[in-house]
């Protein structure tokens, strides 16, 4: 039996001395998407920060394997260049810095993470057109700052386009549904959908069950108060889309 | 004896005749030299004018320059030391012998440079002992590259310069600064620019000195109605900058737009002030700067807009930002704005920070090391003034100048 590419045990975690996260266990295997649920402050955004090694979290307890290795272990870039990728529910602006060129930076420090030359020029300007036509950006973004001045819309589908280009081995998407229109939300389920493989895995997080109408879950976990306290397949999405979070928050509490 | 006593003393010993170096000396002798308790020279590294050897002209040189490859369209003037070289200068050596041929009609009768009383000090001292000052008329357009270069000699490295220019004219005016007289040797420059009614300047300064070199410049400019002068001014080097510049909008609707930025590390000072005067209705000024210091380097930037009660619906514009890089470093940003008018569009912000972590974070979230994040995020913060040099080969330089400052910024592929 293959072992999980995503192994979370008993992860305890506290931001600003606040525990958020209280012992959460979670497996994802190649070639599986997961969603995770849950309401405001259940601490679903915290998970995927801590995974990607943002500072100003303290793991206070459990255990994350990612690939075999010890997650925790890495700085942020380095799971990154392992292939973590973070696609951020608020992605900021960088004016100054293309997004040609933060998207080659990224790019080759995956390359040479593994063993693989810098990309060609021309190669690279192929590969992101390519990507920029799926998740339909136009060219000229490529040449203005990180996300500087880009709708909403525009800076979700440039992180899906983002990880496209990257190819990794594990994606943590925090809320790139939220914010989009019908259309824009099918551009990006589409994006998501592109990636997936047998050796990749995807994590969706998400409030809402419409991004699952288009990027179809093999699991959906419910996180509330810090701890999952329901999976399923997709079905459950379909009942918490009915009939909300109460009734799990409750059945959790009174089970705890 | 202090540096006062010794210019004077050494100006003295030279015995100069011309009637405008020895106003200047007048002038420096009443008024003295501006000191750290004078509020715009408080973060001014002055010390270094002691340690100063001597304030005589450097002697001709004798090298041969490494000169940077010429822009393309531009007359060049290039000086060595202070000394003008006809035999470096573009397209001959005639623009030269016309710029002399200025200075005999104009010398005797010029004005002191800005506020000689007041932050204008320092530029007497290029006047009294400029080997050779220059006065240059532009109609119609120019393009003129000036190249100083400081080789090491001992002595000052001076340059006392005029522009002026007719209704109308167009000038793009390019001043590199390079090399260094050393520790203990100055470069001083003093700029005089007058724009007459219609015309227009765009005025492009690279400080990219050594970075053992001491230099200061005075830089006044006067602009006529419907003027428009650009100054896009790059600090880059030095152990010791100082800039100091005032314009004067004196005409109805005369405009100035001022893009600057700075770079130092090390224990290096980076000290500058502008000041822009609103005297007529409807004149416009914006101005940019950014600056950033790292480890114990000193960065300061004041700003100082003065809107007189004549200049009904002025505009203006006003934006500092500093970073701050290293335990021991220190930005110091001073807006000020004085409106003496009703009518005034005004809007002005400083701010000084860190970098903002959650960009880094961003970065290193795709992988990038945290060195080249830090460098990618300091280069950002630059970008703006950058963007604002219009000539690509001009803009490349400035960038690279200001990211050998960067660490390992990659910036030959940030500037593509």
């Amino acid at each position: 039996m293959s072992v999980p590419l995503l192994q979370i045990h008993d992860l305890s975690a506290s931001a600003g001395g606040t525990p958020v996260l209280h012992g959460v266990s979670l497996e994802v295997n190649a070639g599986e998407v997961h969603a995770i649920m849950g309401p405001n402050g259940s601490g679903k955004s915290t998970l995927a920060h801590v995974l990607a090694g943002r500072p100003g979290y303290l793991i206070t307890g459990g255990t994350v394997r990612f690939d075999g290795a010890d997650l925790l272990a890495l700085p942020a870039e380095e799971r990154a260049r392992a292939g973590l990728f973070l696609g951020f529910q608020y992605p900021v602006e960088i004016p100054g810095v293309s997004n040609a060129y933060m998207l080659k930076a990224a790019l080759n420090a995956r390359r040479r993470h593994l063993g693989e030359q810098d990309i060609d020029a021309f190669d690279f300007l192929n590969l992101v057109r390519g990507r920029m036509r799926t998740m339909h950006i136009d060219d000229a973004l490529l040449t203005r700052g990180v996300n500087e001045g880009f709708s909403g819309g525009e800076k979700k589908r440039n992180e899906i386009l983002q990880m496209l280009v990257l190819e990794p081995r594990l994606a943590l998407l925090d809320e790139t549904d939220s914010g989009l229109d019908i259309d824009a939300l099918k551009i990006v389920g589409q994006g998501i959908n592109s990636l997936r493989a047998a050796d990749r895995a995807v994590v969706v997080i998400t409030h809402y069950q419409r991004l699952l109408d288009y990027v179809v879950p093999d699991q959906v976990h419910v996180l509330a108060r810090g701890r999952i306290v329901r999976s399923g397949d997709r079905d459950l999405a379909v009942e918490l889309e009915r009939r909300g979070y109460d009734w799990l928050l409750e059945a959790a509490a009174a089970s705890a | 004896m202090s540096a006062l006593e010794r210019i004077l003393s050494e100006f003295g010993s030279a015995a100069a005749t011309a009637p405008a170096r020895l106003a200047a000396a007048e002038s420096l002798r009443a008024h003295g030299l501006p000191t750290r308790r004078d509020e715009n020279w408080r973060y001014a590294n002055l010390r270094s004018l002691e340690a100063v050897r001597s304030f005589l002209p450097a002697p001709e040189p004798t090298v041969s320059p490494a000169l940077p490859p010429a822009l393309p369209g531009f007359s060049r003037l290039v000086f060595i030391d202070g000394h003008p070289q006809a035999e470096y200068s573009l397209p001959d050596a005639a623009l030269l012998a016309s710029l002399r041929g200025g200075v005999a009609r104009a010398r005797a009768t010029a004005p002191l440079p800005l506020a000689a009383a007041g932050d204008g000090r320092l530029g007497l001292i290029a006047r009294m002992f400029a080997p050779d000052p220059l006065t240059l008329h532009v109609s119609g357009r120019l393009a003129l590259e000036l190249v100083l270069i400081a080789t090491g000699s001992a002595g000052g490295n001076y340059l006392d310069l005029e522009v002026q220019l007719a209704a109308g004219a167009q000038l793009d005016l390019v001043e590199r600064h390079l090399g260094s007289a050393g520790p203990t040797a100055m470069s001083c420059v003093q700029l005089d620019l007058r724009l007459a009614e219609h015309s227009q300047l765009t005025h492009t300064r690279l400080l990219q000195c050594a970075p053992d070199a001491l230099y200061y410049d005075t830089l006044a400019v006067t602009v006529a109605a419907d003027g428009d002068y650009r100054l896009r001014q790059v600090a880059a080097g030095g152990q010791t900058t100082r800039s100091t510049a005032e314009v004067r909008l004196s005409g109805r609707d005369a405009r100035v737009q001022i893009r600057a930025l700075a770079t130092a590390h090390g224990p290096q000072v980076c000290d500058a002030l502008f000041t822009v005067l609103h005297e007529a209705p409807g004149t416009r000024s914006d101005q940019l700067f950014r600056g950033i210091a790292s480890e114990r380097a000193h960065v300061a930037c004041s700003a100082d807009v003065q809107v007189a009660p004549s200049a009904k619906g002025a505009r203006v514009l006003q934006s500092l930002r500093g970073l701050i890089d290293g335990a021991g470093a220190e930005v110091d940003l001073r807006p000020r704005l004085t409106i003496n008018t009703d009518e005034v569009q005004a809007a002005h912000g400083a701010t000084t920070g860190r970098l903002d972590e959650d960009l880094l974070f961003y970065l290193l979230s795709r992988g990038l090391s945290p060195g080249d994040a830090r460098s990618l995020l300091k280069w950002a913060f630059l970008a703006e003034a950058l963007n604002a040099i219009d000539l690509p080969p001009l803009r490349r330089d400035a960038g690279l100048a200001a990211a050998a400052r960067l660490a390992d910024i990659p910036a030959t592929e940030l500037l593509q």
